[in-house]
């Protein structure tokens, strides 16, 4: 059990750094999403998660699903990744969520197992639910694999975000990796300390141990930080730098996904 | 409990938005009384804490396993607006990095998650631990109990989110159109889980964290402790604690109310239809939707005192287990106030005799 | 010429404990100093103390024949030069990147400090390229080797140029290259008008980065004067905990030396 608790953690760590590895590999390449303005990336993205959202209709979900599909293309977005990372997994997790709705929502029946009975309103409804949640994945997923996070952040200033916001989420994602390899360390060392298998409530004990040892140097950290922040002129009012011009190029693309969006919405309406 | 796209529909969406931003411009106002720039890295710090708190596979009493959160060490180290802040940081990043999550229901998610989680673990800690040492079993005791109430209303508030979806949003035939499970069903599943496994978790990391606080750092409990202090006096980010409750009260009613109003404000639905829906769902032949008859009758005790002349949906089951849950959380937080007043007077009588 | 930071009887307590006791010194424009001391004798807290971050409990401090207080530092006009002027490199370089990537790291102080877009932009690569980190101007922090780590540190703040230079253990943890390549800048500022002042335990460079060497004892000045006369004073080094004694035995004999290694004996 002592394995399962260290190895389950460690495999959530890994996960952590392989996520922010493919972001920078697929963030460099040249595709039709890396081409554009950071702020049309986000904007546009998420205008069409919320397309996905506003369609009523099954078909109009699927459409936006294989725009999506296309974008990855054109991104240089490895399908076979995609797939992997996101579709499965959310097929996996919606799946098991959606498959009582086929039995449970009142309705026209459509086929019987037995005593329990498929209704047409309880297929439309699964199929409703995973598509949707696979298609606003895949635009999200899409996003951040094609964009450096610092981009991602600076381009969500142009959602009005208060630069306050930015700075924080900045830091924050700076130092969950510096938090989780800290975590990992520790877990390692314990790890090589232990043998044989350790009692639940040491684990427990361990696990509260090293987030409490964790916390403490998370706030001595952040006192450090705070500091740092001073010394090099920091005094409350936090500053961004972005580099960015809209092209023509920029403002078509925007256009597109509005359109997207838009005639999603129209046709599922 | 991270909700992702697709589950809720644009106007509960955007309601919860709506929630979710008064809870961070409140959280941010309250902060900015003291100094931003000293909590930017504090906060930020915290929300990459909790953030790996929540990647803990924690072994469970029992052989099982579970995430926490974190909000309630959260909410006990920072106060509440911090925890806020914090927590809804970690969700964003959660949303945006991992996709665990979404964009849309991102307000949801901090609503329930950072904002309801942290009022009601903060409110829950200060009134169980009232005066205790800080280094007491009190506060351990107070801190894993606050945690799994945090997670099990936080779970109640999705779980009623997830819950009137199919009764307000549906097609013409009567496919709901995001997440599909009545009330009846959403909330026991939801709160099965986390009365069980996520509250457990949350509660064994608050109360193992305080109590390694309270030996190796016992400083950072005192802001919240409410124990007189030679030090400086309480921070600012430390509200008082009858506003919490009223604050909780409040949210808790407005919010399904809200969400109702949005509703027939976006046209989604209209009473005749939404009556039509209840009448029609009350009559499905279907054996699965049968509701547990506790929950029956408790819904219908609700909606019976209501007038004759009421619109028609009040009268709908759906409606009636929404306000069970909500009257239900109202009860409770009033006979905890009482039961608080009655404490602190019982308290002044023993130490003036 | 006045001393460019003049200290009298300064205390500071931090959580309670007294980081400094009654500490007094001088230092010039210009001067390389070292300040040796076991941890916990206050070195860090002398820098941050130099740094303006921190007011004395007791007694005054002068930046270049002003005294430095919270208060001043709250206005922009004494402000702003001021951070310009000192920059501070911190042990932990974990502390001083907080930054999404090696370029808004560099970035940070200029934009703080009010500078024009073109300019940081200008200042930025001019230091990539004298620090020769052009290569990981887009890295983030988490990919970055100690080395590295430390090398983005010193060039987030000699970005702005400063004036005085206060190093906070610049070598510590390092492998040998990295080590030489931080010492090989700091002997570049020799005779510059940069004052440098670097906190280290580690007596091996001091002759290399220091003209100066003031020893701290427990929040007090034990002694100074020129690193080879500090280096030589085994007594005092044993006292301040900078040396450690080695015990061993020759044939029923057992003897102690203080054991220390210095450069200033090497064979070729």
């Amino acid at each position: 059990m002592s394995r399962s608790f260290l190895e389950s953690t460690a495999v959530g760590f890994g996960r952590a750094f392989t996520r922010a590895m493919l972001s920078e590999t697929t963030a460099q390449r040249r595709g039709w999403l890396q081409s554009l303005d950071p702020r049309v990336r986000v904007v546009g993205l998420f205008a069409l998660v919320l397309a996905v959202t506003l369609s009523r209709k099954l078909a109009a979900v699927a459409a936006l699903l294989v725009v999506a599909f296309a974008m990855a293309v054109l991104s240089r977005v490895s399908v076979v990744t995609l797939a992997k990372r996101v579709w499965l997994i959310v097929l996996g997790f919606t799946g098991v969520i959606a498959l009582p709705a086929l039995f449970v929502t009142p309705g026209q029946p459509v086929a019987a197992l037995g005593s329990v009975v498929i209704t047409e309103q309880g297929l439309r409804t699964a199929a409703l639910l995973i598509l949707r949640v696979e298609t606003a994945v895949t635009f999200t997923t899409l996003l951040v694999l094609c964009t450096p996070w610092s981009h991602v952040l600076k381009a969500l200033r142009a959602l009005w975000l208060p630069k306050e916001a930015i700075v924080m989420l900045a830091m924050t994602y700076r130092y969950v990796f510096l938090l989780v390899e800290t975590a990992n360390q520790m877990f390692e060392s314990r790890r090589s300390r232990t043998v044989g298998i350790l009692k639940p409530q040491d684990q427990r004990r361990m696990a509260a141990r090293t987030a409490g040892v964790l916390l403490s140097k998370s706030v001595a950290l952040s006192n450090d930080v705070y500091l740092a922040m001073q010394s090099r002129g920091f005094r409350g009012d936090v500053q961004v730098l972005s580099d960015w011009h809209l092209t023509l190029w920029d403002l078509a693309g925007l256009l597109g996904f509005v359109l997207a969006g838009s005639l999603a919405v129209w046709m599922g309406r | 409990m991270h909700i992702p796209d697709g589950y809720l529909s644009p106007s509960t969406c955007g309601v919860l938005y709506v929630g979710a931003a008064t809870g961070w411009y409140a959280a941010l106002k309250r902060l900015r009384q003291a100094l931003l720039s000293r909590v930017i890295p504090l906060i930020s710090v915290f929300a990459a804490f909790s953030f790996v708190v929540m990647m803990f596979n924690l072994p469970l009493p029992g052989g099982t396993t579970g995430h926490a959160l974190g909000v309630t060490i959260a909410a006990i180290v920072l106060g509440p607006s911090g925890a806020i802040l914090a927590l809804s940081i970690a969700i964003a990043i959660q949303a945006l990095f991992f996709g665990d999550g979404g964009i849309t229901t991102l307000g949801a998610n901090c609503f329930n998650m950072a904002i309801v989680a942290s009022l009601v673990a903060y409110a829950s800690y200060r009134l169980i631990a009232a005066g205790a040492a800080l280094a007491s079993r009190r506060r351990v005791i107070a801190a894993a109990i606050a945690g799994y109430l945090a997670i099990n209303v936080a779970a109640l508030f999705a779980a009623v989110e997830f819950g009137i979806q199919p009764m307000l949003f549906h097609d013409a035939s009567g496919t709901p159109l995001y997440a599909p499970y009545p009330l009846s069903i959403a909330v026991p599943a939801m709160m099965i889980g986390h009365l069980t496994f996520a509250g457990l978790a949350e509660a064994v990391i608050s109360a193992g964290l305080v109590a390694y606080l309270q030996v190796a750092d016992p400083g950072l409990l005192r802001p919240t402790s409410g124990l007189p202090s030679d030090a400086t006096a309480e921070p600012a980010t430390v509200p008082a604690l009858p506003r919490l409750w009223i604050a909780i009260a409040v949210l808790m009613l407005l919010t399904p109310l809200g969400i109702l109003a949005a509703g027939t404000a976006w046209g989604e639905w209209s009473p005749a239809q939404l009556a039509r829906a209840a009448s029609s769902a009350s009559t499905a032949s279907s054996p699965a939707s049968a509701v547990p008859v506790g929950l029956q009758r408790l819904a219908k005790f609700w909606t019976a005192p209501f007038p004759a002349y009421a619109p028609t949906f009040v009268h709908s089951r759906g409606f009636g287990y929404l306000l069970s849950a909500m009257f239900g959380v109202g009860i409770l937080l009033t006979v905890s106030l009482a039961a608080r007043s009655w404490a602190a007077r019982h308290r002044r009588k023993e130490s003036s005799a | 010429m006045p001393p460019l930071f003049e200290l009298r009887d300064v205390c500071f307590d931090y959580d309670g404990i007294a980081a400094l006791r009654g500490l007094s010194l001088e230092i010039s424009r210009g001067e390389r100093l070292a300040l040796l001391g076991a941890n916990g004798s206050g070195k860090s807290t002398l820098l941050r103390m130099l740094d303006g971050l921190g007011s004395p409990s007791h007694g005054s401090l002068s930046f270049d024949g002003q005294q430095l207080t919270a208060e001043r530092l709250q206005r922009d006009d004494f402000a702003l030069p001021f951070r310009r002027r000192v920059a501070l490199v911190f042990q932990n370089p974990d502390a001083q990147l907080f930054n999404p990537t090696v370029f808004d790291e560099l970035a940070f102080a200029p934009l703080q400090l009010a500078w024009s877009k073109e300019q940081i932009l200008s200042r930025v690569e001019q230091t990539l390229e004298y620090m020769r980190l052009a290569a990981l101007r887009d890295r983030p922090p988490y990919r970055l080797s100690g080395g590295e780590k430390k090398r983005v540190a010193l060039a987030s703040v000699l970005v702005l140029d400063p004036d005085v230079l206060l190093l906070d253990e610049p070598t510590a943890t390092l492998d040998p290259r990295s080590q030489s390549q931080i010492i090989d800048l700091i002997q570049q500022w020799k005779g510059s008008a940069k004052t440098v002042i670097s906190a280290t335990h580690q007596l091996e460079i001091v002759e290399d980065i220091a003209d100066r060497v003031l020893v701290l004892e427990e929040g007090k000045v034990a002694a100074t004067g020129a690193p080879a006369e500090i280096l030589a004073n085994h007594e005092l080094l044993l006292r301040a905990n900078l040396v450690h004694a080695h015990r061993h035995s020759h044939n029923g004999v057992v003897h102690s030396h203080p054991h220390i290694h210095s450069h200033s004996e090497h064979e070729h």
